[in-house]
């Protein structure tokens, strides 16, 4: 009998802690859509202790990686293709600022100035790991706040928008990037100077929404950053547009972009620790520091 | 406690490959999710207690290292322990076959929890994902499916090797 009692309880001790061990998992849930403070303070704990293991191994295949591509297979070729990339890269982002500049040729100078500030505080990052989940898109970087990173700032690379920062801890963030479904990004279609909004839908695509039906949108339009949600400087390359459904009806259409930035195999970031708000500038005022107005959105 | 911190190494080392080796592979959007893998053997193989911290544990991870700020895996993952604690005993997992099929509805039925999870969670609907359920995440639970007997074989003899059978019946007796 005492053994049968014993097996009981055993049984329901069980049971208990599986349900308590749930139950936590919902809690922790319900704490993180409050956004409480102490629960970031245990994510910056684990993320710093964990980091090292994904920096070690990202580096070891780096080193691996490399070793195979440019000693055994393509020794030159490698080379010239890196070389070639990062000059197409650089040409597209002057070709892209060109256009922008020739658009607006009255805000000529202080895009100049957007170029300085940009570069005098962005911060560089290598990305150490990508999204363990097939549902989520976002990367793990090798800075955090004792860099100057903070949640919310924007990251780009070379080629464009990358994300913006999700969360941090003292030496790693973790990136959101544009393609997630919890991404939105005021933008404005290069050409036509239409407003819409960048939102993510995975699969390396984004896709346009509250595009106005009226609005003369083609495939091919380069889509950048607005520079009104106060994290992305305005004239970022964004993507391209590769469909446009224009419904028979509704107010709006929709666009799908493909991201400027191959986001599968970015390796180093720029984060912007600073981003320069041109409007509030120009009137030589000080405005409140407002927050990102949609990006990244509320769950 | 010696196999719980071998365990524990085990998951960072697993969820360290998922996101570096096997996000730079070719088919970088399609890749198995070998956390599962390991998650689903241990709730073969590992008493409910220890597996169970060890499972949530590893969802916590999950949950830091990737964009969802919700905390979904830090619930599924223990979830889906206990699941194929159940499961433990009753089904006949020795063969390939029913290793694939085991942890192939396993994996879809995370899928679909984390959409539930999504969309009863978000404010906005998002109806964005569910086309991805048939275009990416069935193949996917499909190759994760596919490494599973591989996987599995290795985890056996890997805790047999450390961790021989006879001490491990010791233990758990008490």
């Amino acid at each position: 009998m005492r053994i049968r009692s014993f097996f009981l309880f055993r049984r329901y001790t069980i049971l208990t802690f599986i349900v308590f061990l749930l139950l936590s998992a919902l809690i922790l849930m319900s704490l993180r859509v409050k956004q409480r403070k102490g629960i970031d303070f245990f994510d910056a704990l684990l993320m710093e202790l964990t980091s090292p293991f994904q920096k070690g191994s990202t580096a070891v295949f780096k080193t691996i990686h490399g070793v195979f591509q440019n000693y055994i297979i393509l020794i030159h070729l490698q080379r010239e293709n890196v070389m070639f990339k990062q000059k197409i890269a650089e040409l597209q982002k002057e070709n892209s600022q060109l256009k922008e500049m020739a658009i607006a040729n009255e805000r000529l100078e202080k895009l100049l100035q957007f170029r300085e500030k940009i570069s005098s505080s962005a911060i560089a990052a290598e990305v150490i790991g990508q999204d363990p989940s097939s549902w989520f898109k976002s990367l793990t970087i090798n800075k955090g706040e004792k860099n100057g990173v903070k949640k919310g700032m924007a990251v780009i690379s070379p080629e464009g928008v990358v994300g913006q920062i999700l969360k941090t801890a003292p030496y790693h963030s973790t990136v959101l990037l544009i393609t997630d479904y919890n991404s939105a990004l005021d933008s404005i279609i290069q050409r036509t100077r239409a407003k819409a909004i960048v939102e993510g839908i995975g699969e390396n695509r984004c896709q346009l929404k509250y595009l106005l039906r009226s609005e003369d949108v083609m495939i091919g339009d380069v889509v950048v950053t607005s520079g009104l949600g106060g994290n992305f400087p305005k004239g970022l390359m964004v993507g391209e547009i590769r469909k446009v459904d224009k419904k028979e009806h509704g107010i709006f259409q929709n666009a799908e972009i493909v991201p400027s930035v191959d986001l599968t195999r970015v390796e180093e970031v720029l984060v912007i620790a600073e981003s320069p708000r041109p409007q509030q500038e120009d009137k030589g005022k000080k405005v409140k520091k407002s927050p990102a107005r949609v990006v990244p959105k509320k769950k | 406690m010696k196999r719980i911190g071998f365990s524990f190494f085990l998951g960072i080392l697993f969820l360290t490959l998922q996101t570096t080796l096997l996000s730079s592979l070719p088919i970088q959007r399609i890749r198995p999710d070998i956390v599962l893998i390991l998650i689903l053997f241990w709730g073969l193989t590992y008493p409910p207690v220890q597996g169970g911290i060890l499972s949530f544990f590893l969802g916590y991870l999950m949950d830091l290292f990737s964009g969802n700020s919700l905390g979904l895996y830090t619930f599924s993952r223990p979830l889906l322990f206990c699941l194929a604690e159940l499961f433990k005993g009753r089904l006949y997992l020795e063969g390939v076959l029913s290793q694939f099929l085991f942890v192939f509805f396993f994996a879809l039925f995370e899928g679909l929890l984390i959409l539930t999870l999504l969309s009863a969670l978000n404010p906005v609907p998002l109806g964005n994902l569910y086309p991805l359920v048939f275009t990416f995440y069935f193949p996917q639970s499909f190759l994760t499916a596919l490494i599973t007997p591989v996987l599995f074989l290795l985890l056996k003899k890997l805790y047999f090797s450390f961790f021989p059978p006879y001490g491990i019946g010791v233990k758990e007796r008490g």
